[in-house]
């Protein structure tokens, strides 16, 4: 029998997950990715303390992991480029994990920090494959084949197409749990707002303009949002909307979020920011969206 | 020009040392108050953290104050610091005032460039300036360590706060490091010779956690002070100067100090999370080894770095027997819910001080 690795479904996940499942298959594993969201899994995860609501989820997907696998792979993912950070928080994951399921399953988590160059990530990859019983080149070969089998290029801009056009920027563990975000971008276009997503945004346009701030925003997965946020506020005409889902107790989106409020206004775009929590009541975020949608009709010409 | 700066304990002091000598006018913002905090408050973002709030709240009060420069620190990540100076200039510009912005990033062109701005006279007067910086900042060190030591032995807890305010406004008035050195040799003097309290010896309680909340009183409900009071020695493990010696010149003695509580980290901390999120952890495992009867852990509430040190504390306190109490400050704290529990866990320590006694005892006895 192989062993089983358990995937929590939550945080980076939502970036790497296709590409890790597959490296642990690879390695002769049988990974197992825990279910959607639900509302019993971010209840188990509520018993870490303070922490913002995709934290919470990512605790209570590891919980549900606990007693079906051989072990957890939790990567502390410091940073992906030079200059960059993660969010402290998924910087301390393993530790929390740690600490708070004590009795758990051995964690596999390597750290990748890729600041000081991308040997980091060769040592990760050599050490997670290690705790499976394989050899270095094995490990780094299993990786090479999963990045290149699961890595999506990154879709292109819809076409406008006439309705009121909607600029949703949130992080992807956000934006695509579709319990944690209420489906919110399922409920604006039934509304028949025409919902454009940081993923849809040029890759090469995003990062330039996040070159051009005048100040480096130092958290990796922030940049990225604020940079898809700003080739869109660029383009012409600008979008009829922003609306910026963030949870509450986000560190770097509490400031960056004030940033793009700013970048908005500028252009002249209606801003909402939307904090979740997880007391957020679907009842009252689907009246703030029309409220909203509603003020963008009637601005229309 | 008018310089003014965030202010942080008895930051303001030394700072104000350094740029009078530099040649410029130094504006500290009036001290941190309600008022501070409720202006910072209303133009922050909600969720940003109180000393973001706080220190905004400090640039519109200079700035309203006659203050044309402010001068504040950048920082590289991942905790929100460095992010503070660019969201904050947008904030104010937006509310209409006309100001410069001095950031002293962490590199060495940056801060020669926040130099040669705030030296318009020449660099001639850098190193005194440095030179009475670095004897007001020891000097004050000095004070609020022997004061934290003297509050819970004097009859009158008051007398060692009034002392240590007219020695912070020796060092202040001090015009060369000898007369500041001076200054606190007298007033450790003086607090030596208080008359001593008849209550039991002290308790020793270590206070970790995100250094502007263990610093600032306007924003920690006065905490050491109360702690004093209560009986209990307060150990800060995070003043100024050990900031300094550690960041700023790395000391060697400093940095093999944050080496072993880095290392008293590790079997709880993996790495490096921003901030003192791993100091707080390492302090509270060496400090559980070495005879403290307890450790009070202070943070902003929504800190990143803290909040990981939080969900590990109590493994940590299991591990190595010793209480922790987690306090996070935000702009909604009322001084008497921190009193309250505060004085809960003086209580506790004390029980547990007397129970650890009695069995002590007994083990003696039976000897």
């Amino acid at each position: 029998m192989p062993p089983t690795v358990g995937i929590p479904r939550g945080l980076l996940y939502y970036y790497y997950g296709d590409v890790w499942s597959g490296f642990i298959r690879r390695l002769g594993a049988e990974p197992a990715v825990s279910p959607e969201t639900t509302r019993p899994v971010i209840e188990a995860g509520g018993s870490v303390d303070e922490v913002c609501l995709p934290v919470k989820a990512f605790f209570g997907h590891a919980l549900s992991l606990a007693d079906k696998v051989d072990l957890l792979f939790l990567p502390r993912v410091v940073s992906v480029a030079a200059g960059h950070y993660s969010c402290p928080k998924i910087i301390g994951l393993p530790d929390i994990v740690r600490a708070a399921l004590p009795g758990g399953p051995p964690l596999i988590a390597p750290t990748v920090d890729l600041r000081q160059g991308r040997r980091s990530l060769c040592r990760a990859i050599i050490s997670a494959g290690q705790a499976l019983g394989r050899s270095p080149l094995y490990s780094l070969y299993a990786w090479q084949r999963a990045w290149q089998e699961y890595r999506k290029p990154a879709a292109a801009a819809g076409k406008p197409a006439g309705l009121s056009r909607i600029v949703l920027v949130g992080h992807p563990y956000i934006l695509n749990d579709r319990h944690i975000c209420m489906d919110i971008g399922g409920k604006l276009a039934a509304m028949g707002m025409e919902v454009v997503t940081p993923d849809k945004a040029d890759p090469r346009a995003a990062a330039q303009a996040a070159a051009a701030l005048p100040k480096n925003i130092f958290w990796n997965y922030c940049r990225q949002l604020a940079g898809a946020a700003l080739t869109f506020l660029a383009a012409s005409p600008p979008p009829d909307g922003m609306i910026f889902l963030t949870s509450f107790a986000c560190g770097p989106d509490s400031l960056v979020g004030e940033q793009l409020r700013r970048f908005a206004g500028r252009r002249g775009v209606p801003f909402l920011l939307v904090a979740l929590d997880e007391h957020t009541a679907e009842a009252g975020l689907v009246t703030r969206l029309e409220a909203f949608t509603d003020m963008i009709r009637r601005r229309r010409p | 020009m008018n310089v003014t700066f965030p202010h942080m304990g008895t930051l303001h002091i030394v700072l104000k040392a350094m740029l009078t000598t530099l040649g410029v006018r130094a504006v500290p913002p009036p001290p941190i108050s309600k008022t501070t905090i409720e202006i910072g408050a209303r133009f922050s973002p909600e969720t940003a953290c109180l000393p973001f709030k706080t220190t905004l709240g400090n640039f519109i009060q200079a700035l309203e104050a006659g203050a044309d420069t402010i001068l504040t620190c950048g920082g590289a990540g991942p905790c929100r610091l460095g992010y503070y100076a660019t969201v904050q200039r947008d904030i104010l510009r937006d509310l209409g005032y006309k100001f410069a912005m001095i950031v002293i990033e962490p590199d060495l062109a940056s801060v020669w460039q926040s130099i040669r701005r705030l030296a318009p006279g020449g660099i001639r007067p850098l190193w005194p300036a440095f030179r009475l910086a670095g004897a007001k900042l020891r000097a004050l060190d000095a004070i609020e360590r022997a004061a934290c030591r003297a509050r819970p032995r004097a009859a009158a807890s008051g007398d060692v706060d009034a002392e240590r305010l007219r020695a912070l406004a020796a060092v202040d008035e001090a015009a060369t490091p000898a007369a500041a050195a001076e200054a606190v040799a007298s007033s450790l003097r003086r607090l030596e010779g208080l008359p001593a309290g008849s209550g039991p010896p002290p308790l020793k309680v270590g206070l970790v956690g995100e250094i502007y909340v263990m610093l600032e009183s306007g924003v920690n409900g006065d905490l050491v002070r109360t702690l004093g009071r209560m009986g209990a020695e307060v150990h800060p493990t995070m003043l100024l100067g050990d900031y300094v010696d550690t960041h700023i010149l790395r000391d060697k003695a400093a940095l093999r100090r944050s080496e072993a509580v880095a290392a008293a980290a590790a079997p709880f901390i993996g790495h490096y999370v921003g901030g003192h999120g791993m100091k707080s952890v390492g302090h509270t495992a060496a400090m559980g080894r070495t005879g403290f009867d307890g450790i009070i852990h202070v943070f902003p509430f929504t800190c990143m770095p803290e909040v990981i040190a939080k969900n590990i504390l109590p493994v940590v306190s299991v591990q190595e027997g010793i209480p922790v109490l987690s306090l996070a400050f935000d702009e909604q704290t009322g001084e008497a819910g921190t009193v309250t529990r505060l004085e809960a866990f003086v209580d506790l320590l004390r029980y547990r001080r007397k129970r650890q006694e009695t069995a002590a005892a007994a083990q003696k006895q039976l000897n």
